[in-house]
């Protein structure tokens, strides 16, 4: 089952999503990558149906690009999460886009920042958020564990704890996990 | 001759000229200067006011000023040439200003809006049918890309950035004082002083009077973190005017 | 035949009589010289005598859709591409074709496999054949496995929602090296090592997950992919027929087996499966 958890720290914005491919009852894959970067220092974090996820992501990475080139300055994460949101809201009253997107980046002078962008094109800058049915016993406990100060060491284990909350207790948990990292230095892919 | 390529604007000339183009251009030569300076913490716009009967109601709507506009919080211009004509323009970047903070909640970049405008009016220049906007523009904004700008468009549909630039009547005369005059470290008196000398220099009458000027500056509230654009009053006006003339006869007398 | 055509556009019981003409015509109830003369009546036309015109017969045109059972596998090892496949075709219950080609070779370096409706299949990976070539053409080079599998998984997207079932695997050898890519009907694409699609997969998973090994060499590889499909073959009613199977290297695919199923369940267990060998009750 789809899970996707995200975490905005001291200086970084850490997002963690299952790494599995599903088709029916079928795992089909495990190591997809749902994580997809919109230039050096804000990337997306997204569940959803896999025809839409990957299109729609990759639409605003698209754009991202176009901007970054016409402009030479590059779209901060506010903007990127701006845009992202309405997009989805234009298209909810015509072909909805089943994608449900954390957005996450750092930007210089700005600090980091975590967006919650759903489906139905709600918009929240989040310290923590997440989504599907592992996120509701882990949103619970990062409520618990968040701090204003966190440190990166400290949001890896909250990954770790989390992943393994829902492995423990979800019935119907992925196997595999991928945990990015982005801060004043880019994007990472933190191995778990 | 050059009547076979001087009524369309799509069509080069045998030299290779497009010459509805140069008659905006020249239009806009003959019309009220306007001048952008760029200093330390701000830019300043001034323009020359051309109507100043005590019968023109300035209350009623669009009457109050006569070329300076505001397009956004953080941005404004200050126009030479066909007001009619930039109207039309300044309409469409107060649209893209705020499609702009539509899509992404942030203020448009200011050079993303010169280049804007200088789109539409390029495809002025080359569109059949129509004839091209009769207007400079000077741009005074301020963005965190780039902090504080100035630029300057013309019918052409070209742009470019300057420290400190004039159009209108007499702009290569008011182009040479800046050239001049203008200092790096200017404080905002400063060049709202160099504004006026300039003004002085390039109007018709021969007395500089705060009536006949319009100003106008762009600067940040660091406390607020907002851009602030505002009008220079004529009694903030009178002292500096006062002080330019001063300092126009002391040079003149030295001569 | 008559009862199949009726699902044609417009036609319900308030349908204009224009359309309901049409309809009946397909129908072939009309008289053509009736509807040359004047506007026709709605009521002249005979229409079945049923409630829901619109769902009159769904279920049945349901059934006659034709391949929605099969198996389909394909899996990267040391020494290339592993791609086979069943080839039976059924509708519903019935078994139309044991004998269906469910490996289309769109070029010598690249194929694709079909599982889902078989018009759907066929159509658009000819479609997709068309589209490489039209590649290669353009580019003066072969196209990528991943350029060719983008380009079904955008058609496939751009139709999204709109009826079509396609279950594919497009695999290949390209300058990057050996590829399959699993590309679907909800516009799914994602690029793996092991993957099977149909009805049969799950069978054919739990061969290919226990047997598969990087490092095997092509003898094992071309038997554990038939052996896969073999097994799906025998717990999956509407997979059948025989069994392809295709080696990709970096010279291009080459068509290894295409056995009968019945041939390999004597090969495999010639005194009969011995899960099936209790008493009869």
């Amino acid at each position: 089952m789809e899970y996707v958890m995200g975490i905005k720290g001291k200086g970084f914005a850490m997002v963690c999503t299952s790494a599995t491919a599903v088709q029916q009852i079928i795992t089909m894959k495990h190591d997809e990558d749902k994580i997809l970067p919109l230039g050096t220092h804000t990337m997306v974090a997204t569940s959803g149906e896999p025809g839409d996820r990957v299109q729609f992501s990759e639409f605003v990475a698209a754009n991202a690009r176009l901007y970054a080139l016409r402009n030479k300055s590059k779209l901060s994460t506010k903007a990127i999460a701006n845009f992202t949101r309405g997009e989805l809201a234009t298209a909810l009253r015509k072909g909805p886009k089943s994608a449900n997107l954390l957005v996450a980046g750092y930007d210089k002078g700005k600090g980091a920042s975590l967006y919650f962008l759903d489906y139905l094109a709600t918009l929240h800058s989040m310290n923590i958020a997440g989504y599907g049915y592992g996120s509701w016993f882990v949103l619970s406990m990062y409520d618990r564990m968040w701090h204003p100060d966190l440190t990166e060491a400290e949001a890896l284990e909250m990954m770790r704890l989390g992943i393994e909350e829902v492995k423990n207790r979800l019935v119907v948990a992925s196997p595999t996990y991928t945990v990015k990292i982005v801060d004043e230095n880019g994007i990472r892919t933190i191995p778990l | 001759m050059a009547r076979r390529y001087d009524s369309r604007t799509t069509i080069f000339s045998p030299e290779g000229r497009l010459y509805q183009v140069e008659y905006a251009m020249e239009s806009i030569s003959n019309s009220g200067s306007a001048i952008g300076i760029l200093c330390k913490d701000g830019v300043v716009l001034a323009t020359e006011k051309k109507v100043i009967s005590k019968l023109l109601d300035t209350g009623a709507v669009g009457c109050k000023r006569e070329k300076m506009y505001k397009i956004d919080d953080h941005v404004a211009v200050a126009v030479a040439g066909l007001t009619a004509d930039a109207n039309i323009l300044i309409n469409k970047a107060r649209l893209n200003a705020q499609q702009y903070l539509f899509t992404y909640q942030e203020s448009m970049p200011v050079e993303q809006l010169v280049r804007r405008l200088c789109d539409v009016k390029q495809g002025y220049t080359q569109f059949g049918g129509m004839r091209p906007f009769g207007v400079s523009f000077l741009y005074a904004g301020w963005d965190e890309e780039a902090g504080f700008q100035l630029y300057h468009s013309d019918p052409s549909g070209n742009y470019a950035g300057w420290k400190a630039h004039a159009i209108g009547a007499n702009n290569q005369q008011a182009q040479n004082i800046l050239n001049q005059d203008w200092k790096e470290d200017f404080s905002f008196r400063d060049a709202m002083k160099l504004a006026l000398k300039v003004l002085g220099k390039t109007m018709d009458s021969t007395s500089l009077t705060s009536d006949k000027v319009e100003m106008s500056v762009v600067k940040r509230d660091e406390e607020t973190g907002e851009t602030l654009f505002s009008y220079v009053t004529e009694e903030e006006l009178d002292p500096l005017t006062e002080e330019v003339n001063e300092e126009g006869k002391a040079a003149k007398s030295d001569d | 035949m008559a009862s199949t055509r009726l699902n044609v556009p417009g036609l319900d019981g308030r349908c204009a009589g224009a359309s309901r003409a049409a309809a009946t015509l397909a129908l072939g109830g009309a008289d053509l010289a009736s509807l040359a003369g004047g506007s026709p009546v709605a009521s002249e036309f005979p229409l079945p005598a049923v409630q829901d015109l619109d769902r009159f017969e769904n279920n049945v045109q349901e059934l006659v859709k034709p391949e929605h059972g099969t198996t389909t596998l394909g899996f990267i090892f040391r020494d290339g591409v592993i791609i086979a496949v069943d080839s039976r075709a059924s509708q519903g219950s019935y078994v139309s074709s044991q004998t269906v080609k469910k490996v289309i070779e769109i070029n010598p370096y690249l194929v694709g496999t079909m599982a889902g409706g078989a018009a759907d299949c066929a159509f658009w990976q000819r479609n997709l054949g068309m589209q490489c070539r039209m590649f290669e053409l353009k580019n003066k080079k072969r196209i990528t496995v991943c350029a060719a599998s983008k380009m079904l998984a955008n058609t496939m997207y751009s139709y999204k929602g709109m009826g079509l079932s396609m279950g594919s695997m497009i695999g290949g050898w390209d300058p990057s090296g050996p590829a399959i890519y699993y590309v679907d009907s909800d516009g799914q694409r994602t690029k793996g090592t092991i993957f099977s699609v149909g009805s049969g997969s799950l069978y054919a998973y739990g061969v290919l997950d226990q047997g598969y090994k990087w490092d095997m060499d092509v003898d094992t590889a071309v038997e554990l992919g038939q052996r896969a499909i073999y097994h799906a073959q025998f717990r999956d009613a509407v997979s059948g027929g025989t069994c392809s199977v295709y080696h990709i290297t970096k010279d291009g695919w080459t068509k290894i087996r295409g056995n009968n199923h019945y041939d390999m369940h004597y090969q495999y267990y010639p005194g009969g499966h011995p899960t099936a060998a209790n008493d009869v009750i």
